[in-house]
């Protein structure tokens, strides 16, 4: 059995390098993957496997197009940049005040979508115009928005890696807020001190000049509604469950993308917000396939016993051994497999961990701060790709990993100490 | 009554099911991004988990 799962196991490695190098496509090269492993594993070609398992994170799915398409929405409305604008005209002779703050909007987008790359679509270029002028130069730009992009990724209420964890280890997805949070000031303060160390703004006026013009009518009630009418249902869910249809995150963020666009100043036709869903869709399609995709890898490597390998070699581990290795296999697992890394090694971890008495709230908060970390290596480089591109960072590859390495070095770092001492941490679960 | 909300709930979640498959079938033919036959294949499967929901097949 073991040689037999082993066997596929490698079979299912080669072909994965060899179509993620010849179809430059992971979503595809995950498909293929699947059904190479089932082939060699004797279930011939694995049509049902491969139905079901499309099916496995299908609801993750609709969550990443909701929460995008309220996101987008809101922005179309003009609310993102009267956010910026007034961020510049309040706080510019308070630089550390603006970087916090620009920041803090990077964080939202990712945060309720669970992709950083969101984050980067919808505030990076604006909160790369502000850095610039904020006297930070293009490196420093890139490093700033790719890591408080994969940071916005683990903030809560979404954090993907941990909500697959939790679906894949039979563990309710609640009291993460603050084991999430808490690691993430640390890490985005850190990230800021560095990155804004030695930045001399511009003139406010050259900055504001910048910036598109605010919209007419637009006022903070139009700005803030949306956001409160969010967090009134996320709360409402939480605290009148009883009281209340279960809603969902989908329908959510949905009924919030029609608050924005009741609160929009601008009456738009519905062909042009029809035309911000179908941008929406084409920007979160990568992500939608990943997570389709990964759910038929999943089932395939269940049924062929390979991730049980995985498993067993995982949990039969010296907990010494994966505080060693877990810096670097996780990322790299994160590269090639996107959100499956959560799930192929994040949830033997998590079993491992439960085995030996550890909280696992803790261990399951401190691997999502590690998975991100490969978002800017290879072969998908998702997030770093799409940073890069945002930005207009002109200089190699290499240059931009060698910009992120000492945050990213950081970040990991408190991530290891959050796994290692996860008990003492216990105190920061609060249902 | 809530009881009858959640159905409610319940059918407007195969209505988004639906809603997004429209626009997933319409980027199958024509997209800004992500073109070639890799990404028809890619689009193909991901329309088809979509279409399955809808109809309740799956």
């Amino acid at each position: 059995m073991y040689l037999q799962a082993t066997i596929v196991l490698i079979a299912m490695i080669a072909t994965f390098a060899i179509s993620s190098w010849k179809l430059k496509s992971t979503e595809l090269s995950m498909v293929v993957t699947a059904i190479v492993g089932a082939l060699v594993g004797g279930f011939g070609f694995p049509a049902r496997l491969l139905v079901e398992g499309m099916f496995t994170f299908f609801d993750v799915g609709m969550t990443f197009i909701t929460a995008a398409i309220f996101i987008n929405i809101y922005s179309a409305t003009g609310a993102m940049d009267a956010i910026v604008r007034a961020i510049v005209q309040n706080f510019h002779s308070k630089k550390w005040i603006v970087f916090i703050l620009l920041g803090g909007i990077m964080l939202i987008p990712g945060a309720l979508t669970g992709a950083g790359s969101v984050s980067i679509f919808v505030v990076g270029g604006m909160v790369s115009t502000v850095l610039g002028y904020m006297g930070l130069g293009k490196k420093k730009v890139v490093g700033f928005v790719f890591m408080f992009a994969v940071l916005s990724a683990v903030c809560p209420p979404i954090n993907l890696w941990a909500m697959l964890m939790c679906a894949q280890a039979n563990m309710p997805y609640v009291g993460f807020d603050i084991p999430l949070l808490a690691p993430l000031l640390v890490i985005g303060t850190f990230t800021i001190i560095f990155f804004g160390w030695g930045a001399k703004p511009k003139d406010k006026q050259e900055i504001l000049d910048q910036l598109p013009e605010p919209i007419e009518g637009m006022n903070w009630i139009r700005i803030s509604l949306p956001l409160i009418s969010l967090v009134v249902l996320f709360l409402m869910q939480k605290y009148l469950a009883f009281y209340l249809p279960v809603l969902g995150l989908p329908l959510t963020f949905i009924i919030c993308a029609l608050i924005s666009i009741l609160c929009s100043p601008k009456r738009k036709g519905i062909k042009s917000w029809f035309s911000t869903i179908n941008v929406t869709m084409e920007q979160v399609f990568p992500l939608l396939a990943t997570v389709i995709s990964v759910g038929t890898l999943v089932n395939i490597m269940t049924a062929t016993g390979v991730r049980g390998l995985i498993a067993i070699t995982f949990v039969t581990l010296p907990v010494v051994l994966i505080y060693v290795a877990a810096l670097f296999f996780l990322p790299f697992a994160q590269g090639s497999l996107s959100y499956g890394s959560a799930v192929i090694l994040g949830t033997p971890i998590i079993f491992l961990f439960n085995s030996i008495g550890v909280n696992v709230t803790i261990v399951a908060a401190a691997l999502s701060f590690m998975f991100p970390l490969g978002d800017a290596l290879p072969p998908s480089r998702i997030v770093g790709r799409v940073t890069i591109s945002t930005v207009e960072y002109e200089g190699s590859y290499m240059s931009f990993l060698k910009a992120i390495m000492i945050p990213a070095a950081f970040m990991g770092g408190v991530a290891l100490l959050m796994l290692i001492f996860a008990n003492k941490f216990s105190f920061l679960v609060v249902y | 009554m809530l009881i009858a909300l959640n159905d409610i709930v319940h059918i407007l979640y195969f209505v988004m099911v639906g809603f997004f498959a429209i626009f997933l079938i319409k980027q199958f033919f024509k997209r800004e991004k992500k073109r070639g036959m890799v990404y028809d294949i890619v689009y193909a499967y991901v329309i088809m988990v979509f279409l399955l929901r809808l109809f309740y097949i799956k």
